[in-house]
């Protein structure tokens, strides 16, 4: 017979044996009546008792015909199945609840592991490295713990061939592009012919630069991401070898690189140097054959280390080069130290901070909903507990019991799985979307096979555990006991309510740490937005502006095209003041200079004290809004021909002059013969982040300047009204003096603030997101045993009603009874809160890790939800009806 | 689950075997069977319903013996009667002359011993 037809004759096989037992078991009845001469009710008991369990026969009669595991199995599915369709909610709040929990871990651990785990993108990327210069030992740079190199070091470094295969230097650059559309400007970066070999890509179209290009006179080329190539030449092949116009100049496009290849990428290296957000495009570096004095340190370098050279062995052959540039370079000894940081951990960055907060909320909101889960899978195997008896009763063997359960939770698990799928590619994509951009290799992250086999290893596991609990619970029942109980008080009665009533405290303890830590969150983001920042941000329009030396050789040809600009700004209808300057507020860190201080003599082995330096423009005080506190801003007449001017911010003139007025005081920058005297104060301005203390500051007049840095600079415009009104009418104006000069990253500075705050909001709204789901989740834990307790303590409140109870006693027991329950729970996630503290010390501004109102209105609102959770069920409580209480029995 | 013991007190097949015998003597129900086999051995075998209904259904299974509702002409009720099958047949010689085999080493084995002991 075929196994087919098998299926089909299966159940009038099982019907012949049902009838053939009966017909058994009746016979041997007779039987016994006849040899005992007992009535047939007497030998009915005596028979069944001789035959055996007559459910188990039957069954084990049936496996001889079935594929014992397989079928068994899809019985218990099936029968699962019938289990989830009895209780809907039940089955539908864990797959929720699981998957949510599960979901989000997920989603976290997709971004860990683009940011910190996942190898970067580029060919055996273990032996790529980033070696930093470091300043000498004690020496205060601004703050710079890693600095970039030199000309001079990077060429020695290029002859570092016994630890670097390959070594290539990069520094980000703007270009102008024209002749194609309108004019855009372009984030790039200057790179050594040896930048792409040691990176190990190849380019997706055409070729790399030859060693020969990288050399002045012959640097007319450029390669183009592969973004670019696509939004500004319609992806169109024929552009290469063919020439296009960048900051005046001819360059021929020689290559395209394959898609998401943008290094280097800001959020990737250091914050403090510049580099582009996404590099559009790279040209050679072209360094001068002979570097001239005073080169500044601009070159970031990338290096392939030799096959088989650890981190520790190229930073000891570092070490040896430091030494020998010592000995080469006298002047600058101690300058040439490195650090060499893997590429790897150098892309990561900081990232690692935030990801752990995220980490930490995410964890506790997973075991928050492991506790709730754990506690309804209790309470459910409890109410189930008289069918696993009548099921063994009726001859069911543990092991069977336990397959189901078994079974019936996994295939919960599965379910949980698949909701916790989908929650996580929707968390992953909020985070994209809505992420900071700070952030590295968001743009990587992805629900890849390897994440989700991570969360179906807890999805299984936290199925087989919740699951397997209350079936080992259940499988333990004492048939007799169990059955002699009428199922409102069992003895199992006694050790469930306690066990939940923990996990209960558990999930408000937990839920108050992770209410705490968004409270503290939510208090520092509004601390940073109530700090003074130095400037007001609102109506103020911001753009950027190159310009290109082709047409703009010297700071002459560069201070008149300002001195035409700013007049013409001021004038549209609804700007109110305009400036320039070098460092835009939260666009980034300012250069800095060394300075003396004259009349002071500088004590033997002192080193200059560093400031930061930034060039300005007339009425750029008034256009950020920052309030000059003593003295004059710098003014039109402060000319190359009148004495030099500078006005310092009050950390400096704190600084230096605590008890002195500085106004009329003398700064020396070293690059400058004429020292610059001190006209006026004005309050610190933040660069970076509104987090950040400010340092000193030292601004001077374009007019005055002779550093050749002036080509990039900012524009700022405070405007009436709306600051996007007048972007026509200013592009306008700058095309009215050069029609080649695009207006770049028009922004406003809210926008840059609030781009600036954009971690802080994530961690922020991540943080509170995750309290909340953590109190909801306790609310329904406390509610669900509460309104529990509640049913089994019916009889009881029958009788206390009975005995004179009122109604408002028993209202309050219950609301007692809740408060009773959360009352723990509040105090132990106080102490883990207090613990927690240090951890989250560094996300905070202007509140204390312990912050005693944080504390306390969290843990109050934690009580009043208790409360709330316990009012229905208290008034169910109160509307029982002692009579009908008492019958139930 | 430990409802397997009544089988293995005896060894692998060992029901089966009488089953199959007591079968090729005459057919029979399962409530006769139980009978025979108890009758046939002095009432030292005691064959249990719960092991009985399993090994008649392997043997169902593997063909070795066939069964028909009939009714009894003795009790007048509705029984299903066991027959063997040709396959049940050479099953069953095959399994004696192995059994007589194994019985005999038994016996070799542990024969010089009893005697020595006796």
């Amino acid at each position: 017979m075929s196994w087919f037809r098998q299926i089909f004759r299966r159940r009038g096989i099982y019907d012949d044996l049902a009838e053939e037992l009966d017909e058994h078991l009746e016979e041997k009845t007779e039987q016994i009546m006849r040899a005992e001469r007992v009535t047939r009710s007497e030998a009915l008991v005596a028979a069944r008792k001789a035959f055996g369990n007559q459910t188990v026969i039957e069954q084990r009669s049936r496996e001889v015909w079935q594929w014992p595991s397989l079928e068994s199995i899809w019985a218990d599915t099936r029968f699962a199945l019938r289990q989830v369709r009895k209780a809907p909610g039940f089955a539908l709040t864990i797959v929720l609840l699981l998957g949510m929990g599960i979901g989000s871990v997920t989603a976290v651990f997709s971004l860990v592991d683009a940011v910190l785990l996942r190898p970067v993108p580029y060919p055996s990327p273990s032996s790529l490295v980033i070696p930093w210069n470091i300043p000498p030992a004690g020496i205060d740079i601004g703050g710079y713990a890693e600095i970039p190199w030199n000309p001079i070091q990077f060429r020695a470094l290029e002859q570092e061939t016994k630890t670097y295969r390959s070594i290539g230097a990069f520094q980000g650059g703007n270009f102008n592009l024209t002749g194609s559309g309108d004019p855009a400007m372009l984030e790039g970066a200057h790179v050594s012919w040896g930048f792409f070999p040691a990176l190990g890509v190849e380019p997706e179209q055409g070729r790399f630069f030859t060693r020969e290009e990288d050399s002045i006179g012959h640097e007319r080329e450029v390669i183009l991401s592969d973004a670019l190539w696509r939004d500004r030449f319609h992806a169109d092949s024929s552009i290469l070898n063919r020439a296009i116009d960048l900051n005046g100049a001819p360059y021929t496009v020689v290559g395209i690189m394959p898609a998401g290849f943008a290094f280097p990428r800001a959020n990737e290296m250091p914050g403090d140097f510049t580099f582009p957000a996404e590099t559009e495009l790279w040209v050679p570096l072209a360094l001068p054959a002979v570097t001239p004095m005073f080169t500044p340190s601009e070159l970031a370098v990338v290096g392939r280390l030799k096959p088989g050279l650890s981190l520790a062995e190229a930073q000891a052959a570092m070490d040896v080069f430091a030494r020998r540039m010592d000995r080469e370079m006298p002047a600058a000894k101690g300058w040439s130290g490195s650090r060499v940081t893997a590429l790897q951990k150098q892309v990561a960055g900081d990232s690692l901070k935030p990801l752990v907060l995220m980490l930490s909320a995410v964890a506790l909101v997973l075991l928050i909903v492991c506790f709730n889960v754990a506690g309804l899978l209790l309470t459910r195997s409890f109410t189930r507990q008289r069918e696993f008896t009548v099921r063994a009763a009726l001859g069911a063997g543990r092991l069977r019991v336990l397959r189901q359960l078994l079974t019936e939770s996994l295939l919960l698990a599965l379910a949980r799985g698949v909701a916790g799928g989908v929650v996580a590619l929707a968390g992953v994509r909020i985070v994209k979307v809505f992420g900071p951009k700070t952030l590295p290799r968001l743009i990587e992250a992805g629900v890849d096979l390897r994440v989700f086999a991570f969360a179906f290893a807890i999805t299984l596991l936290t199925g087989i555990l919740f699951g397997l609990m209350p079936a080992l619970g259940a499988a333990r029942t004492n048939l007799v006991e169990s059955l002699k109980e009428s199922g409102q008080k069992s003895a199992a009665g006694a050790t469930h309510p306690r066990l939940r009533s923990a996990f209960v405290v558990a999930q408000v303890a937990l839920a108050l740490v992770l209410v705490i830590a968004s409270g503290l969150l939510v208090r520092t983001f509004y601390h940073l937005l109530a700090a003074d920042a130095g400037f007001r941000p609102e109506h103020v329009l911001t753009f950027e502006i190159s310009l290109p030396s082709t047409k703009y050789p010297d700071r002459g040809t560069i201070a008149r095209f300002y001195q035409q600009a700013l007049p013409l700004l001021r004038s549209i209808p609804g700007v109110e003041s305009a400036g320039i300057t070098e460092a835009i507020p939260m666009g980034g860190a300012t250069e800095s200079t060394g300075i003396r201080i004259v009349g002071r003599a500088a004590r033997k082995g002192d080193r200059p004290p560093i400031v930061n330096y930034t060039v300005i423009s007339p009425g750029l005080f008034a256009s950020l809004g920052t309030p000059i506190l003593r003295g004059r801003e710098v003014l039109d007449s402060d000319v190359l021909s009148a004495p030099p001017v500078t006005v310092i911010n009050r950390a400096l003139a704190r600084q230096y002059w605590p008890n002195e007025d500085p106004i009329g005081k003398q700064i020396l920058v070293p690059s400058q013969r004429i020292p610059a005297t001190i006209v006026g104060i004005v309050a610190d301005i933040k660069h970076s982040s509104l987090r950040e203390v400010p340092g000193p500051e030292m601004f001077e007049p374009y007019t005055q300047n002779v550093w050749p840095s002036l080509a990039l600079i900012q524009v700022v415009v405070r405007t009436r009204s709306e600051p996007a009104a007048v972007i026509e009418d200013t592009r306008k104006v700058i095309r009215q003096i050069d029609s080649g000069i695009p207006l770049a990253k028009v922004s406003t500075l809210l926008t840059l603030t609030s781009t600036a705050m954009a971690g802080e909001r994530f961690s922020m709204l991540l943080v509170s997101s995750f309290g909340i789901l953590a109190v909801l989740l306790a609310a329904v834990g406390l509610y669900g045993v509460i309104s529990y307790s509640v049913a089994q303590r019916t009889r009881e409140i029958g009788i206390r009603v009975a005995l004179g109870a009122q109604r408002g006693d028993v209202f309050r027991m219950i609301i007692g009874y809740g408060l009773g329950l959360s009352g723990p729970g509040i105090l132990i996630g106080i102490v883990a809160a207090l613990g927690m503290g240090r951890i989250l010390t560094s996300f905070l501004y202007g509140v204390s890790a312990s912050d005693p109102l944080t504390f306390f209105s969290v843990s109050a609102l934690l009580a009043v939800i208790a409360v709330g959770a316990s009012l229905f069920p208290a008034h169910r409580a109160a509307s029982i009806n002692p009579v009908e209480a008492l019958r139930m029995e | 689950m430990t409802t397997d013991n009544s089988s293995r007190d005896l060894f692998p097949g060992a029901l089966e075997m009488m089953i199959l015998e007591s079968l090729r003597r005459q057919p029979a129900h399962g409530f006769a069977l139980v009978h025979h086999i108890q009758q046939r051995s002095n009432q030292l075998l005691q064959v249990e319903e719960g092991s009985l209904y399993p090994a008649l259904q392997r043997l169902l299974k593997e063909k070795l013996v066939k069964a028909e509702w009939t009714i009894s002409p003795s009790t007048n009720r509705r029984v299903r009667v066991y027959e063997i099958t040709r396959a049940g047949r050479s099953h069953l010689e095959r399994e004696i002359s192995r059994f007589d085999r194994m019985l005999e080493g038994v016996a070799l084995v542990l024969g010089p011993g009893r005697l020595t002991a006796d």
